[in-house]
């Protein structure tokens, strides 16, 4: 009897793990079917009095930087349902079906109150398809912060979704020459909020953002020489930081924020240097009869890629600061200029005259998978990465108007950020602001 | 004759018991009380249900062993049926349906004239009342006018609206003819599926089972697929992760694991919807299965 009752227990096991015994198909899924995330962004509700315009230009600014993002697809508010218009900001105040009958993956709620000059902003966003909480925020400003607290949430929104920070909350600085002179202008990434940094009333160029102070370098012809400035963003202070004889161009800092990487032709020739951000020189990269313009930090600190005419044309080029040993990078094209580094250390972006027109294009590190990322009339110069390497920037030289540029960096979404109503170019790129 | 009857019944009596046609009566009677009974409102009955009806996708059938052919074989018998759509050229029915619009604004006359009816009526009141004096042939004028105006407007309301209705439902049937002779004219330029096989039966190109209907493996490979959403500039290097997912017959995920995560957390996490999306697969499998799904972004990738 005992082992009967065994044996019935054997059998039972068998037939219970015989289900899950089943020989698994192998399959390989290559691509998602949607390349996009399906998003719903119903509009900003009052949580107490409406305040006019609020709700409009929060909506305007976060849509606007998602869509360039190109990571969403927005669904049309005229199919939202009635969780819409209801002000649910918890994950059990929101029927979750209505918005996926509507094939939503990502949904952004939110609300705002103003009293007493103060305005409050709760934002939220919710996977749909798991009913989750997936960021929450609470912003508390004034009415003149909607913009910005929409640029913030938008950067919160491709960290919650893609582990990485957005750039939407940081500056361009440019030139511009809209007073009749060059000068050194500030503005949001979406060209919202312009504003002069510099009254020099002669040519200044160049300008690179410190990584770990707000302060700007730039070029300035202010004293006739062509020096390198320092000035801090918000006290409005300014010094030379290198006023050598000849040229003292196109400045860079370092990842540290410790040297700066500049051209000088103090010996005739033009030459690349490390300087201290005291001014002294504490390094010759380069030394060649060639013109070294144009130096571009790698992520590491430890390589510079930069533009010479060594070889007859100029090119790009690569330097190791340790070792001094120089490899070109760029073989094709005539003339190659303006080389920066991305902050994922995988890609250079250059200009390149080709046809008579300047493009922008990019290039693996090791010389490999050239790319060319724009096309069309107008030359395309001076490109600069965001500070997540997702989107570039770059001046666009358009029926005799130069105006500042932004484009995926895979060169698509192009869009023009400077207003009209002068020449914008050089354009540099924050980091976190 | 009738005694031969009549012994023949006797007979018979002799032969059933005694009580023999009360017990039928009382037979008779529980025959007739069960069904009454069950009939009479005073016991609740139970509804039968009726067994539910499956609709099955014989064309794009998901079997396990697919034969070879082509998925829209079957199809391929609609585009016999679209020749009819090109006859129609509905455009003829369109210039017919104008007619009755032009023929509509005549009704809008026709109760202007009824109307002025009521009012020769007062008229023959008036010679009567001549005789006092002149004045009074005003007086019944404003009376008559005033009630009957505003009854005649009433008409000529409703008698307007009741017409833009007309117009409006004629210009919709127009439309309607429209739309419709635009999508016969669309579907009759369309060129039918033409497939490289002859007479290919249903099956999968390539295949070779021996059961008409599509690979369960494609199915749910493609069905997966179409529940991922995962944009290109959410990538960082080439991530890849390994789900084993097992399905019962009637097409719903029991369980899944994640063999092999990539490392990138957007990834996995859009594995995950994904995963979650296709709970339920649209069609029944052939028999329980599990998968081992290799999730990639090779093709996304390569531009």
């Amino acid at each position: 009897m005992k082992n009967i009752k065994i044996l019935m227990f054997i059998l039972f096991l068998l037939a219970l793990t015989s289900s899950f015994s089943l020989a698994a198909t192998r399959l390989e899924i290559s691509s998602p079917g949607e390349q996009t995330i399906p998003l719903a962004m119903p509009r900003l509700l009052p949580m107490a009095a409406v305040q006019a315009g609020v709700a409009e230009e929060f909506n305007e600014v976060l849509s606007s930087d998602l869509e360039l993002s190109g990571l969403f697809d927005q669904v049309d508010p005229a199919s939202f349902l009635s969780d819409a218009t209801r002000l649910g900001l918890k994950r059990t105040d929101i029927d979750f079906y209505q918005w996926r009958v509507l094939g939503t993956e990502a949904l952004i709620k939110g609300g705002y109150s103003y009293s007493g000059g103060k305005l409050t902003i709760e934002m939220r966003l919710f996977d749909v398809v798991s009913q989750r909480l997936l960021t929450g925020r609470r912003y508390i400003g004034k009415l003149t912060d909607v913009r910005k607290i929409a640029h913030t949430f938008a950067d919160q929104v491709l960290l919650s979704l893609t582990g990485e920070k957005g750039p939407f909350s940081t500056k361009i600085a440019y030139i511009s020459n809209r007073t009749g002179r060059k000068e050194l202008y500030l503005m949001d990434v979406d060209g919202h909020k312009p504003l002069r940094m510099t009254n020099h009333k002669a040519i200044v160029l160049n300008p690179d953002f410190s990584p770990t102070r707000k302060e700007v370098i730039f070029t300035s012809y202010a004293k006739g020489n062509p020096d390198l400035y320092r000035k801090e963003i918000y006290t409005g202070r300014e010094s030379r930081v290198s006023l050598k004889k000849g040229l003292n161009i196109s400045g860079r800092y370092s990842p540290d924020g410790r040297e700066i990487a500049l051209t000088l032709s103090k010996d005739k020739n033009s030459e690349l240097y490390l300087i201290g951000t005291d001014g002294t020189i504490h390094r010759r990269l380069t030394n060649h009869y060639g013109i070294d313009v144009d130096p571009s930090w790698s992520p590491k600190g430890d390589q510079i890629a930069f533009v010479s005419d060594r070889r007859g044309n100029p090119n790009i080029f690569i330097v190791n600061i340790h070792t001094l040993e120089v490899s070109r990078l760029t073989f094709e094209g005539k003339y190659n200029a303006t080389p920066a580094w991305n902050p994922k250390d995988d890609r250079i972006v250059f200009s390149r005259l080709d046809k008579g027109v300047f493009n922008i294009f990019t290039i693996r590190t090791d010389g490999s998978d050239e790319r060319q990322l724009t096309f069309g009339e107008g030359n395309k110069e001076h490109p600069r990465w965001s500070p997540d390497g997702r989107f570039l920037i770059y001046s666009h030289d358009l029926h005799g108007e130069k105006s500042i540029w932004l484009m995926r960096d895979d060169g698509t979404g192009a869009k023009r950020i400077s207003a009209p109503g002068g020449d914008d170019l050089h354009p540099a790129w924050s980091d976190r602001w | 004759m009738e005694s031969s009857r009549k012994q023949r019944w006797k007979q018979l009596q002799s032969v059933f018991e005694p009580g023999f046609k009360q017990m039928i009566l009382v037979s008779v009677l529980l025959h007739i009380l069960v069904p009454a009974l069950y009939y009479a409102p005073f016991f609740p009955k139970r509804e039968i249900k009726k067994p539910p009806v499956y609709r099955v996708n014989l064309v794009n059938k998901i079997v396990k062993n697919p034969q070879a052919g082509r998925p829209e074989a079957v199809v391929s018998k609609k585009p016999k049926a679209k020749p009819k759509p090109k006859p129609k050229p509905k455009a003829k029915p369109i210039p017919v349906k104008p007619k009755p619009v032009a023929v509509k604004p005549k009704p809008k006359p026709k109760p202007v004239p009824v109307k002025p009816k009521p009012t020769p009526k007062p008229a023959i009141k008036k010679p009567v009342k001549p005789k006092p004096v002149v004045t009074p042939k005003t007086e019944p004028k404003p009376g008559v006018t005033k009630s009957q105006k505003s009854a005649l407007q009433k008409r000529l309301e409703q008698l307007r609206v009741a017409q833009d209705k007309k117009a409006q439902a004629a210009a919709r049937k127009k439309r309607i003819e429209e739309l419709k002779a635009a999508a016969a004219a669309e579907v009759a330029n369309t060129p039918a599926i033409k497939s490289p096989i002859d007479a290919a039966p249903v099956g999968m190109v390539g295949a070779k089972g021996d059961e008409a209907g599509v690979s369960a493996v494609a199915h749910v490979q493609e069905f997966i697929r179409q529940q991922w959403a995962f944009s290109k500039y959410m990538a960082v290097g080439t991530p890849e992760a390994e789900v084993l997912l097992s399905y019962n017959a009637e097409g719903t995920l029991i369980h899944y694991k994640f063999l092999r995560k990539s490392g990138n957390e957007a990834f996995d996490e859009s594995l995950r919807r994904a995963i979650t999306k296709a709970r339920q697969l649209t069609q029944s499998l052939p028999e329980a299965m599990q998968f081992e799904i290799v999730f990639n972004l090779k093709d996304m990738l390569d531009r």
